[in-house]
């Protein structure tokens, strides 16, 4: 039980150091890769009837270049957000905690199409789940 | 896709029924009941064109692997040990809930579970599950008889306190929940023969899990007040001891979408005089073709039971749900 634990207590400071954000932006393929997969998202959320139905009056364009830069930006690109806060923006849609886990979904989908790594998928996503605070309303 | 389907028609008939809870007289009932059929004919006519969409109950919102599995006593979590995730597919405004069957086989002895466990609304989690533990020809050898079961009932209960295992990527604070087990095993007269003081007891467990994400990992560990010999299979508490605080704990590495590795260790009581009782650990590969089916499979040594050494075996366990 003993070297259980402190195994466990070992990998958990070891694992511990924050993930280069650098080389995700890298490793999720650079901003062509990014810009692929972001507008195949955001024609997946404007279909998928999970989620359609919050974007009726959205220009969709707009959204695309701004989420563009956001996942760049995030990712450690060269790209800087213009955009509205992420609690600005959403806080009047009410959305739920399973149109936002749709939303990975399509995310993950349209990361698979374009060949993005699983555990680079993860990295990013791993930055985007604390935004949950601010976007999910009920 | 096609539980998808009855769910979907579930959700709907439920929210026709809503409608009709304030009459009570037959024929008032029976008419409003024709009305939200009616009503349910045509889903679609009646949503205003900016009104979002009702929220499917039974909708498996959660994304995929991350409620972990139903582990071997009907608790949300890997195949030994207990998670702070709450079972099943249901968001915080959701249901969700599974059924398992889960097979073990080792040198002398095999094991059997089937239970259903279902979480509300991301915050409790209920669940029944049977165990039966066969003593093969170690039963004879026992002086019980060839093929002697000692069997269990357990009915769970798991609230989750705090924290968020999933989304709080931002913070090393974990997921935290507590958890009852009530467990009654059935063959009373022969578990007190070899010692045990009761048949029956209730494990306390408070348990903290966290998804490292950008690690692809999930980390847990849990504390559990038991006095359970193994498991309860064999009673509670005995001369050598009653309750103690025990540990389980697991990892498992997000392999891939679909595919999670992972291990798990758990500490049990040794309060039986006639036999010695070791700690146990199961190392498994789990596999998730879709929300709705889940597969561990697993190498598992439960350490020596009853006198017939070591047991290492083999873990398989199919979970269906939503
Ligand atoms: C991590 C997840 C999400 C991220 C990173 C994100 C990001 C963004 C960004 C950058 C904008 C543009 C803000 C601006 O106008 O300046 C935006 C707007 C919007 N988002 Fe999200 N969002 C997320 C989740 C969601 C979800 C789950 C929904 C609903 C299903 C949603 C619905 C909307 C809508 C409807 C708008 C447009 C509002 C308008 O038309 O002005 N978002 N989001």
């Amino acid at each position: 039980m003993k070297p259980i634990s402190t195994l466990a207590l070992a990998l958990f400071i070891g694992l511990s150091t924050p993930a280069q954000a650098a080389s995700l932006f890298d490793d999720l393929g650079g901003l062509e890769s990014i810009t692929r997969f972001t507008n195949r998202l955001v024609d997946l959320t404007f279909t998928d009837p999970r989620t359609a139905h919050q974007f009726k009056h959205t220009k969709k364009e707009r959204l695309a270049r701004l989420l563009v830069d956001q996942l760049c930006e995030a990712s450690g690109g060269p790209c800087r957000y213009k955009g509205v806060n992420m609690k600005k923006s959403h806080i009047k849609l009410g959305i739920t905690e399973a149109e936002f886990n749709a939303l990975v979904e399509q995310l993950q989908q349209a990361m698979d199409e374009e060949g993005v790594p699983f555990h680079a998928q993860n990295r990013l996503l791993a930055i985007l789940a604390p935004m949950k605070r601010d976007i999910v309303e009920r | 896709m096609r539980m998808m389907a009855i769910s979907l028609t579930h959700d709907q008939v439920g929210l026709g029924m809503g409608n009709i809870t304030n009459f009570n007289m037959g024929r008032t009932v029976r008419r409003a009941l024709s009305v939200a059929l009616a009503f349910l004919a045509v889903p679609t006519i009646g949503h205003a064109d900016d009104s979002p969409p009702p929220e499917n109950l039974f909708g498996s919102g959660k994304i995929l692997a991350t409620p972990g599995v139903i582990q071997v006593e009907g608790a949300g979590g890997s195949g030994l040990s207990t998670w702070a995730m709450i079972s099943g597919y249901g968001t915080n405004r959701q249901v969700g809930g599974s059924a398992h069957h889960t097979f073990v086989t080792t040198n002398d002895f095999t094991l059997n579970a089937t239970g259903v466990t279902i979480g509300l609304f991301d915050r409790l989690e209920l669940s029944f599950t049977r165990q039966w533990f066969d003593t093969g020809s170690a039963g004879g050898r026992l002086g019980l008889g060839e093929g002697f079961k000692f069997n269990q009932d357990i009915v769970g209960a798991k609230v989750r306190l705090f924290g968020d295992a999933v989304y709080a990527q931002d913070t090393w604070l974990p997921q935290v929940s507590l958890g009852a087990q009530y467990k009654k095993a059935d063959k009373g007269a022969t578990v007190r023969a070899v010692g045990a003081a009761d048949d029956d007891d209730i494990d306390l467990y408070l348990t903290a899990s966290k998804i490292l994400l950008d690690k692809s990992l999930v980390l847990s560990g849990a504390a559990r007040l038991t006095r359970a010999n193994q498991f309860g299979l064999l009673g509670f508490g005995g001369p050598n001891g009653g309750r103690s605080l025990q540990f389980e704990g697991s990892a498992a590495y997000l392999l891939s979408r679909h595919f999670v590795l992972g291990a798990d260790y758990r500490t049990k009581p040794d309060n039986l005089a006639f036999a010695e009782e070791d700690d146990a650990m199961a190392a498994y590969v789990v596999w998730l073709p879709s929300k709705h089916i889940t597969v561990t499979a697993a190498y598992t040594d439960l350490g020596k039971i009853a006198l017939q050494g070591r047991q290492r075996g083999f873990y398989l366990s199919l979970q269906l749900g939503f």
